[in-house]
């Protein structure tokens, strides 16, 4: 159980990457009415954009 | 007593006998206001919820009042863990715990993780090694606003990264898990927010103000009245200030250095206190220049 919370919490960035700021850029996208090229979603466009600043602040250690 | 007399001829025994007669006059009144400001400040956060979603109010509007309610949240605390609102077995002691685990939800810091976290930074303020609060300490006020969020990424050493560590030197590993389990519950509602289609309420009522809530509590209420903060002792450690944002805009701490001297005199009467120990804190060398 420890070893689980430790690694949830080490994985904290690449988490909230996907975990929130993916939906979120999702529904900025959406409510905003951009137009994405290559017939990209919402969604999907979250996800690239979220996860991959997950995933950078993952590996930097920092968001900023 | 006027502020303005001078008591620098006076003996350390009657200065420490005028300061204790000061404080007692203090101490030991109701903070009515306190309880008050808890529960309706995390009522009114709360309600920001249901009237956000419904279309009660705009977005916008709940995100400048949850700014607010957070950024207040945790005052009431404050004095709930220096016992202000009733001694450990006294009647009211249910109410002092409540409004200490209480209004601090919304900032997501468990009560027992600032209280113990808060009496470390008493016992050691300004210490570098034992001060939980240290990493707050900067040049200057755009500093002391990127320190804070310097210190709230992922990897960070300071800021609320070192509460655990402060928990575990104390001996009390065990409140880290009040920690743990409030990250967890506070990601597990953001997550299922946002994937819920409520991505942008969740960011503006409760992720961003918290930022913003904890920035401005970790610049008033840590660095500016400590700052510069390389002294350490009772009569040094802290100091009055004068804030642009006067004594409500600094969220009660120009007279902080009170406070420390006192924690148990409630935060609404420390001006009260300051004006009428003035005198024996200039007779002390404290920094009271500013104020």
């Amino acid at each position: 159980m420890i070893t689980a919370i430790k690694i949830i919490f080490y994985l904290g960035p690449l988490i909230f990457g996907f975990g929130f700021l993916a939906p979120l850029t999702a529904q900025i996208i959406s409510t905003a009415g951009w137009t994405l090229p290559f017939g990209l979603t919402p969604l999907i466009a979250g996800l690239m954009i979220g996860g991959g600043l997950g995933l950078i602040a993952q590996i930097r250690g920092t968001w900023i | 007593m006027s502020p303005t007399i001078d008591l620098s001829q006076l003996t350390e025994a009657e200065l420490i006998r005028m300061e204790r007669e000061i404080a007692a006059r203090h101490i030991d009144k109701f903070p009515y206001f306190s309880v008050i400001w808890a529960f309706t400040n995390t009522a009114i956060w709360l309600s920001l919820w249901p009237l956000v979603f419904m279309g009660v109010i705009p977005l916008w509007l709940g995100f400048i009042i949850a700014c607010f309610n957070i950024t207040l949240s945790y005052l009431p605390s404050h004095e709930a863990q220096h016992d202000i609102i009733a001694k450990p077995g006294s009647k009211l002691r249910w109410l002092n715990q409540l409004v200490g685990h209480i209004s601090i939800i919304p900032l997501v810091l468990p009560y027992r993780v600032a209280k113990y976290t808060h009496m470390e930074h008493h016992k050691h303020a300004n210490d570098p090694e034992k001060d939980p609060d240290y990493a707050t300490h900067a040049d200057g006020p755009l500093s002391a606003i990127w320190k804070s969020i310097y210190y709230r990424q992922p990897r960070a050493d300071g800021g609320l990264n070192a509460y655990g560590s402060a928990l575990e030197r104390i001996g009390r590993p065990d409140i880290v898990l009040d920690g743990v389990i409030y990250q967890l519950i506070h990601f597990g509602i953001l997550f299922g927010l946002a994937w819920s289609g409520f991505a942008i309420e969740a960011a503006l009522l409760w992720w961003l103000p918290r930022h913003i809530g904890l920035t401005y509590i970790q610049y008033y209420l840590s660095w500016a009245p400590h700052h510069p903060g390389n002294e350490s002792g009772r009569y040094r450690d802290t100091r009055s200030f004068r804030s642009i944002l006067g004594n409500i805009g600094s969220l009660g701490m120009q007279y902080h250095i009170v406070h420390h001297l006192h924690p148990r005199i409630p935060l609404y009467r420390t001006p009260q206190a300051y004006w009428e120990m003035k005198p024996i804190l200039e007779a002390r060398g404290c920094n009271v220049h500013e104020l």
